[in-house]
């Protein structure tokens, strides 16, 4: 990122190539939508260039800065949307259920039946192995907030993959 | 140190690493034109979808735009004979 802030472009390029899978997927984690997660990760870096100077390694490392840019972006577009929605109710978008394993249904089912608070919480700390700290400067929340927000999303997958694993395993 | 809260949940883990996502191949820059491309071909709801599970609601659906078209006709008729 230093070299980037020196004027090299191609340092830009490895940190796109770094980056951009975990930012695709947390986000497609937590909306399902292809087309909005791939607005959000170009988002992310048309910002980063904008912003570029602003970045300190003080600050935190640049996984946190890009996740905390992305988290924005896309709480951001989806208030934005939330209220068109409720202006013109007919332009909600169909959800995509292209679910062929049962199994990876019932987990992408559970994650996005969390509510949104939560669902943020145990998608950085598990799948991107962010420490609690890191968690509450993204989502610039509590440290404390962010130690029962996972402890409720666990309490919430648990109850909801039981309840789906003993229920498929009745029939 | 944060205490791993998933270190007792191996059912859970068990799930958790079933959740693989395909990353798409995508360039770095927007193409703003592609961004309303897509915008426009998104599937949507319809709006009239609530019409369409009753007979009554694909009656009215047909009446309507019938007897809207009568009435935007018959208002210049009338403006005419008014005039």
């Amino acid at each position: 990122m230093i070299a980037y802030q020196n004027g090299d472009d191609a340092a830009l390029n490895e940190i796109y190539i770094l980056y951009k899978n975990p930012l695709y997927s947390f986000v497609f984690r937590y909306t399902r939508e292809e087309q909005l997660s791939i607005d959000i990760v170009q988002d992310t870096f048309m910002r980063l260039q904008r912003y570029k100077h602003r970045y300190t390694s003080e600050k935190g490392n640049l996984k946190s800065f890009l996740f905390q840019i992305a988290y924005r972006l896309m709480v951001n577009k989806l208030n934005r949307r939330k209220k068109w929605q409720s202006l013109l109710p007919f332009l909600v978008p169909l959800e995509n259920d292209e679910m062929h394993h049962v199994d990876r249904m019932t987990i992408r089912d559970a994650v996005a039946k969390l509510p949104e608070i939560h669902r943020a919480v145990i998608l950085l700390f598990y799948y991107h192995d962010m420490s609690q700290q890191e968690i509450a400067e993204i989502l610039n929340i509590p440290l404390g907030t962010v130690k029962s927000r996972l402890h409720k999303s666990i309490q919430l997958l648990k109850e909801e993959l039981e309840v789906k694993d003993y229920g498929s395993r009745s029939f | 140190m944060d205490q791993d809260p998933f270190r007792e949940e191996h059912f859970l883990r068990k799930k958790m690493d079933e959740y693989h996502v395909e990353i798409p191949d995508f360039p770095m820059k927007p193409r703003p034109w592609e961004r309303w491309i897509d915008f426009l071909a998104s599937p949507a709801k319809n709006p009239f979808e609530s019409f369409l599970s009753t007979a009554s609601g694909i009656l009215l659906l047909k009446i309507v735009p019938i007897i809207g078209a009568i009435f935007l006709t018959l208002i210049p008729i009338f403006l005419n004979f008014i005039g």
